[in-house]
């Protein structure tokens, strides 16, 4: 195998449930040193590495870990056990319009989440005709985005993201609400990446756009991981198991 | 020293975040930034009644500037109380308020308090030269002294930035907390002397003498308080123009030093766990 992008090492997440979650000094002095709390494991020793430059599809149902996997890669969660490296500049997009500030114009937000992204002012000036370009929301620019329709919030926000130039760049199911215009800019946006040696991570439901844009992918079931590898068979073993269960 | 680093890279981030709140607080209002001066100057109206015209206090004349007004002398000291109040009572809520961002993207989660501490600061700056303007009118010779009341203002900033880490975190996991900071914000203001002067504390412990029998005085136990000096300080350069007492500024510096030190570290060990505790 070529150059690791992203080596996933034995991960395992646990969440804590509480059964009365009200964070008060009072629950906590009743309850004394005692925690009333079960561990939920969301993910069990997930170990796959991503190699460099492909398109990494994660698939699988509802509450099955995926967007926790892609949390403990954008380093928001920290895995109980295990490791996650990966090399180079990593940029994750897990919701739409994460970081925008529904006063602001989409000017201003493409400056306010660009810094949180991590980009200098002098990035975002050379790269901000390029941002409203591929959003395609040029004429409503100086508008507050709480205007915006939710199809112009997502590619505001995935225009920012991919301008971060990451090496890496996550995504989680955020392109669904865009519609095939956008969508055909994205898979053209991806195949760029990957012909410049990028990664991209995507979370999708659609297995339409896992098959069309992902080369590898891995199906996680229940916090463990069932299949990884090329996207067509493991797309295939997801589909079977589905149409078996019903 | 790595963490240090890191939120030293994230300057930008933290300059955009307070440019945000600057700009989008007395956006579209009429009297823009102004407005930073009505709620000390209606304070200072209703204490000045109160405790000037009514009770009477008198704090000394300012020596040797000759100040004998009872507003200036109260808003030497209430301005940086009321910025101290501010930066808590906004930085203790600031993780809360940001939940969505925290859980959603990864960056440098101190820039959300330290820059509720700077937009204040930005407001406060605003505040004080315009005090310095009016004390300079009004007779005093304050213009030398603003660089050591920018030192001071810096100290009780950091004071205040350290105390707000550890609250902002400490609010995570109690949100009562943000409810006993007012109430203890209450208490504080009066037991500092920011609407009567120390004298009267002196002589009050004078009075009463060594407390329980030992040599300790009422005076000992109040000049515990932080706020004590940083406020005196204040005074001794904006209202009477004379050097502080050195150890003033020794306190000062310590209180200001070991508190911001101790909510960077508290806030180092909690800020990876906090988008799952919010
Ligand atoms: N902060 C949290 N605290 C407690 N449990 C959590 C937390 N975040 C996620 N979980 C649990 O972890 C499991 C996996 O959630 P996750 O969001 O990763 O699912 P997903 O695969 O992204 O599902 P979907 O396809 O619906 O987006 C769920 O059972 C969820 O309840
Ligand atoms: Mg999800």
């Amino acid at each position: 195998m070529s150059d690791i992008a992203v080596r996933v090492n034995n991960v395992s997440k646990k969440f804590r449930m509480y059964h009365e979650r009200n964070q008060t000094l009072k629950s906590t002095i009743m309850r004394g040193r005692r925690s009333v709390h079960e561990d939920f494991w969301a993910l069990k020793d997930v170990t796959f590495d991503v190699p460099q430059g492909s398109t990494f599809g994660l698939i699988g149902s509802n509450g099955s870990g995926k967007s926790t996997l892609l949390k403990c890669l954008a380093s928001i969660y920290f895995p109980n056990e295990g490791t996650i490296a990966h090399k180079g500049k990593l940029a994750a997009m897990l919701e739409v319009g994460s970081g925008f500030h529904a006063e602001l114009s989409g000017r201003d937000n493409i400056f306010l989440n660009g810094s949180i992204l991590g980009m200098s002012k002098k990035d975002i000036t050379s790269k901000f005709d390029e941002i409203v370009d591929f959003s395609g929301v040029e004429q409503f620019i100086d508008q507050p985005v709480k205007n915006y329709s939710s199809g112009m919030f997502v590619r505001l926000g995935f225009a920012i993201a991919i301008n971060v130039n990451p090496d890496i760049l996550v995504v989680d199911e955020v392109l669904a609400v865009g519609d095939q215009e956008f969508q055909d800019k994205c898979y053209q946006k991806f195949q760029d990446l990957r012909e410049a040696g990028r990664t991209v991570i995507l979370v999708s439901h659609s297995m339409g756009t896992v098959e069309k844009m992902c080369d590898k992918a891995a199906w996680i079931s229940h916090g463990t991981l069932r299949a990884v590898g090329d996207a067509a068979p493991t797309i295939q073993a997801y589909k079977d198991s589905l149409s078996s269960n019903s | 020293m790595r963490y240090l680093k890191e939120v030293f890279a994230a300057r930008e981030l933290l300059v955009n975040l307070t440019m945000r709140e600057v700009r989008g607080k007395y956006s579209r209002t009429l009297f823009g930034q102004l407005w930073s001066l009505a709620n000390p100057l209606a304070l200072m109206v209703i204490y000045t009644f109160v405790f000037g015209f009514i009770f009477k206090t008198e704090p000394d004349v300012g020596d040797p500037s000759g100040l004998d007004a009872f507003a200036l002398w109260l808003l030497c000291g209430l301005l940086p109380w009321t910025f101290f109040a501010t930066v808590l009572n906004v930085g203790i809520g600031s993780l809360v308020a940001n939940t969505g961002l925290i859980q959603k993207v990864y960056f440098t989660r101190i820039v959300l308090p330290l820059s509720n501490v700077a937009s204040s600061a930005y407001n406060w700056l605003f505040e004080m030269a315009v005090l310095v303007i009016v004390l300079s009118i009004a007779g005093a010779f304050v213009l030398p002294w603003v660089p050591l009341m920018i030192l001071i203002m810096l100290l009780l900033a950091m004071f205040a930035a350290g105390l707000a880490l550890m609250l902002s975190i400490a609010n995570v996991y109690f949100r009562d907390t943000q409810y006993f900071l007012t109430i203890i914000l209450q208490i504080w203001m009066y037991l500092s002397p920011i609407i009567y002067p120390v004298s009267l504390v002196e002589q009050a412990s004078k009075d009463v003498g060594g407390l329980l029998g030992t040599s300790v005085s009422l005076i000992d136990i109040y000049r515990l308080n932080p706020m004590d000096h940083f406020i005196t300080v204040f005074r001794n350069l904006l209202y009477d123009n004379r050097w502080p007492d050195p150890v003033e500024w020794l306190v000062c510096f310590a209180w200001a030093s070991i508190t911001l030190i101790l909510g960077v570290l508290v806030f180092q060990r909690n800020d990876k766990r906090l988008a799952e505790a919010l």
